[in-house]
């Protein structure tokens, strides 16, 4: 940790030597040292973390300078992401972050399109769609950038290919939820047989009030099943106990959430648990959450930059913010998205969950395993017998 | 007035070779065809058309065409569409008939409340149904606790037709309301002096009169129930029901990536039921100058006086408003002032402000309300100025320019949002022309005025429809030249229609979101775009917010208008 906490003093006029050939723009493939040095001038005091500051970044910063922006295309939304474009904003005032956050077929549509016709488009990519993201990878959409903020990732959030790199940069689980007041405390499972069991023996209660994400229509719905079959044998039984129990299936989280509130539905399954983390300070007494004890998948918000990005530098700028230490713990307190840093601090974290739960945490790693998911004759295979198990071809 | 009138005297104006009227059809053209063609060409390759490795495969249109839930989708849409035209339609013309040829109490008021709808983006008004009258919404509980069950159900077929004819009853509300107002009253007067009762004169004088307006309203009220999404995504979902558009939408997840080609085919598929719908309606109006009604003779328009009917009336109209207006728009309202809702929550308990202080927080929102203003109000009259030179060019013109214009204006439409956002996108970023338009508002006002055609032209062509050939002949006999009648007679007479269209196209451009989803960036966003953002937050408390506070916005600048001179009658 070569950083230095500089309070406001420091002035950073001897940069680090510049490589050579490498004028103001270092090449985007290079590997960027994380050197000791001189700190850079800080931003007025934040609250956080201590900023990390190297030679390299001030060196980036001279880099970006002249780009003088970046454009960011997103899934998080725009009220999650402020906390974190806020610090950015404050830290590189030089550098003006337009953040357009769109939902995942949006992105991908646009950024493809965009790519393939030359024109302007986002330097950075930040999707929880992990498998197209992945895919936009293999198509040779995204760039290699060695973050010297990766070092601190864990080993399933690191993609490095020669050329390509993508990172994970949070891990939200797949979680229980279930409205409070309707359903009674001993009645709420711990795991996968237990929801089974739950769901064979109060089918009276929770007939047509039960829901989850529609593998069909869903591409996280999709991801979360298809590793379900992979760590629950009995997956297929629990389909037809939905089935039986007449499960609404939905794609919007924030639907799932509405009518999980309004007690028009009981129980949740597989519900992404950073958007309810709100909901249980906001509404206590209605919402409540359980990570599943047998296993509990979780997927990550994959950040990449886009291999013709024509700001490079600006990119990653922002890609080691999202990556330092200070981002995330930013995503921890404030965001409340579970970063993945193995050293965030804050009520929401990777590494709290994982301390809780042990290997039973089962995150999606950031690798090529993922595109398996858009193997068509594979989705569509299981997509008819979730449906026949379900009840509903 | 059912004989012909020789060409010379309707079209004395028209030279051999109207090179201008030519030009203006080409441009339409060119405007509305390109999508269409883009599209038609994905659909027959098996990738992305920007995709090198994209070749010619007729797999996307095997698939969709041999997919059982491709037909059970059409079939749904057709009857949904069917119900719409079924209930809508009539209901529709009957409201404008008591709105604007009657003496109905409270006129004031309730014409403006009558458009509310429009202005009403779909999934927040299916929302608003469920917070309403959903299992656990505050009605339903209501009637729960008083008869010990919630008689009706929200979700499915039966209701979503309802709903969705109730919702669409404005659309034919304006075009027929548009056309009665130019309606000559001596016609009516002399039934009702013969002692018909209204709703006789309604029958067999008034709406027989205005026939184009309602066989336009009639097919766009069918076209727009294989347009509907934000109805049946969330009425129809639960119950396992799927429209077109639903299908289409689960096409984009449904393979891993979003499936273009098989996306076309589905788009394609709803424009094919635009063709035949235009050439019915083409057919059945045959001779336009027997609509025409606004002849040389200045008359005032004098209200029908209903006598006892009148309660009967007001009773119709109220109870319309409140099944289509108040009951959604109550839902929204209470949602934006909870907390929480629902089975087991005390309503008064749980208001709170926090939504809208919310609202104030959040990135952009300011920024992208005064955007969609903008785009509504500037954006939208110049549109209608488009518009009316469009109309101008189909005005007196018996040519096959004027039939195949008639048919062309649907098409942008009938491309379901989900395909025409793409489309559009593709467009602008592949013809080298088009790209700098991109960071500004105008590749997205282009988009949305070419969507919008049909709507804001129909306003146009049905006010311009109704003036005798008797007044711009006069002119020209005067010695006017054909600049000058237009400008001086044809476009006074139809300021009504013109008005009008820019009412609408004002309110649908507010509403609109998917024709320019891809075409937003930082610093043009809008209430749609701002909408959808919300919904990734979770939740329908911003969201509720944000509706009202849209609502609001639309209302203020329609009671300003009224106040301001703009008169919906005369």
């Amino acid at each position: 940790m070569g950083g230095l906490l500089l309070a406001a003093i420091g002035c950073g006029d001897d940069a680090a030597p510049a490589k050579p050939g490498d004028a103001s723009k270092p090449d985007a493939n290079k590997e960027v040292n994380s050197a000791t040095g001189k700190g850079t001038p800080t931003v007025a005091a934040f609250t956080g973390a201590p900023l990390e500051i190297k030679a390299s970044d001030k060196e980036l910063l001279e880099a970006a300078k002249p780009e003088g922006k970046v454009l960011v295309y997103s899934t998080t939304d725009s009220a999650s992401a402020k906390p974190l474009i806020a610090d950015f904003n404050a830290r590189y005032p030089e550098i003006k972050l337009e953040y357009q956050d769109l939902n995942s077929t949006d992105l991908f549509n646009k950024f493809t399109a965009e790519t393939a016709a030359g024109t302007d488009t986002a330097d950075v990519l930040w999707s929880s769609a992990m498998d197209q993201q992945m895919k936009m990878m293999q198509d040779g959409l995204g760039g290699s950038y060695q973050s010297p903020e990766a070092d601190k990732l864990p080993q399933w959030a690191k993609y490095q290919e020669p050329g390509k790199t993508a990172w994970g940069t949070t891990l939200e689980p797949f979680a229980f939820v279930y409205n409070k007041k309707l359903l009674p405390a001993d009645a709420v499972p711990k795991d996968h047989t237990a929801l089974i069991k739950l769901l064979t023996d109060k089918t009276d209660l929770l007939k047509g009030k039960v829901t989850c994400y529609d593998p069909e229509k869903s591409g996280t719905g999709y991801l979360a099943n298809s590793r379900d079959v992979t760590n629950f044998p009995a997956f297929w039984d629990l389909a037809a106990a939905l089935g039986k129990a007449d499960v609404k299936l939905y794609t919007s989280t924030g639907t799932m959430i509405e009518k999980i509130q309004s007690g028009e539905h009981i129980f949740g399954f597989n519900i992404i648990g950073s958007y309810i983390l709100p909901k249980l300070k906001t509404d206590a007494d209605t919402f409540g959450m359980v990570f599943p004890q047998d296993y509990t998948i979780g997927f990550s918000r994959v950040a990449f930059i886009a291999k013709k990005s024509k700001r490079p530098n600006s990119a990653k700028l922002f890609l080691d913010h999202l990556l330092s230490k200070r981002g995330q713990d930013i995503l921890a307190k404030q965001s409340l998205l579970y970063p993945s840093r193995t050293d965030a601090e804050g009520e929401a974290t990777a590494s709290g969950l994982q301390k809780e739960l042990g290997d039973k945490l089962k995150p999606i790693p950031v690798s090529n395993q993922v595109l398996d998911a858009l193997d068509q004759t594979k989705r569509l295979a299981f997509v008819e017998k979730w449906q026949k198990a379900l009840g509903r071809s | 007035m059912m004989a012909t009138i020789p060409s010379t005297l309707t079209q004395p104006w028209i030279r051999k070779r109207p090179f201008g009227r030519y030009a203006v059809v080409a441009t339409v053209a060119i405007l509305v065809l390109s999508p269409l063609l883009l599209i038609a060409y994905q659909s027959s390759l098996n990738g992305p058309f920007f995709a090198e490795s994209s070749h010619f495969d007729t797999g996307a249109w095997r698939y969709v065409l041999g997919a059982r839930q491709f037909w059970r989708a059409f079939g749904t849409s057709a009857i949904v569409a069917t119900g719409m035209v079924g209930i809508g339609v009539p209901l529709g013309a009957v409201l404008a008939f008591i709105m604007v040829r009657t003496d109905i109490p409270g006129r004031r008021i309730l014409e403006p409340a009558v458009l509310i709808p429009i202005f009403l983006s779909p999934i927040v008004t299916a929302f608003g149904y469920v917070v309403a009258i959903g299992p656990v919404g505050f009605i339903s509980l209501w009637v729960k606790s008083l008869v010990g069950s919630v008689p009706w159900n929200v979700y499915g077929l039966p209701s979503l037709i309802v709903i969705a004819a109730l919702t669409h009853v404005p659309h034919t509300y304006l075009y027929v309301s548009t056309a009665l107002r130019s309606v000559n009253p001596e016609l009516e007067e002399a039934a009702r002096t013969l002692g018909a009762p209204p709703w006789r004169v309604a029958l067999d004088i008034s709406l027989p009169l205005v026939r184009p307006a309602l066989l336009f309203s009639a097919s766009l009220t069918f076209l727009l129930g294989f347009e509907l999404f934000g109805l049946p995504l969330v009425l129809g979902d639960p119950a396992g029901l799927l429209v077109l558009t639903t299908y289409l939408f689960k096409l984009t997840t449904l393979l891993g990536v979003p499936s273009y080609q098989m996306m076309a085919v589905v788009a394609l598929s709803i424009v094919v039921v635009t063709l035949p719908l235009v050439m019915i309606q083409r057919h059945l109006l045959g001779q336009a100058s027997r609509f025409a009604t606004i002849r040389g003779r200045g008359l005032a328009l004098r209200p029908l006086k209903l006598g006892p009917w009148r309660w009967v009336a007001l009773t119709i109209v109220v109870a319309w408003l409140l099944l289509t207006v108040a009951v959604p728009l109550g839902g929204i309202l209470l949602r934006s002032v909870v907390k929480g809702w629902g089975e087991g929550v005390s309503l008064s308990r749980v208001l709170t402000l926090d939504h809208f202080r919310g609202l104030a927080d959040y990135p952009n929102l300011i920024r992208g309300i005064v955007n969609t203003i903008a785009l509504g109000v500037i954006g939208g009259a110049i549109s209608v100025g488009c518009y009316l030179i469009v109309g101008l060019t189909q005005h007196r013109w018996s040519s096959r320019g004027v039939a195949v214009l008639d048919f062309m204006v649907l098409i942008p439409r009938a491309i379901p949002g989900l395909v025409g956002g793409l489309a559009f996108l593709w467009l602008i970023l592949f013809i080298p022309a088009l790209r700098p338009l991109r960071d500004s508002m105008i590749a997205v006002w282009m988009a949305y005025s070419t969507v919008w055609l049909a709507y804001g032209l129909r306003l146009i062509s049905t006010a311009l429809l109704q003036v005798g050939p008797e007044l711009e002949e006069a002119a020209q006999t005067a010695g006017a030249s054909p600049m000058r009648v237009r400008w001086e007679i044809t476009i006074p007479l139809v300021r009504l229609g013109l008005i009008g269209s820019w009412l609408l196209i004002f309110m649908m451009f507010v509403r609109e979101y998917s024709t320019g989803v891809y075409l937003f960036g930082a610093g043009t966003e809008v209430i749609g775009s701002l909408i959808v953002s919300l919904w990734g937050a979770g939740g329908l408390d911003l969201i509720a917010a944000l509706s009202v506070v849209s609502v609001a916005i639309v209302s203020v600048a329609l009671a300003t208008a009224l106040r301001l001179g703009v008169r919906l009658h005369d």
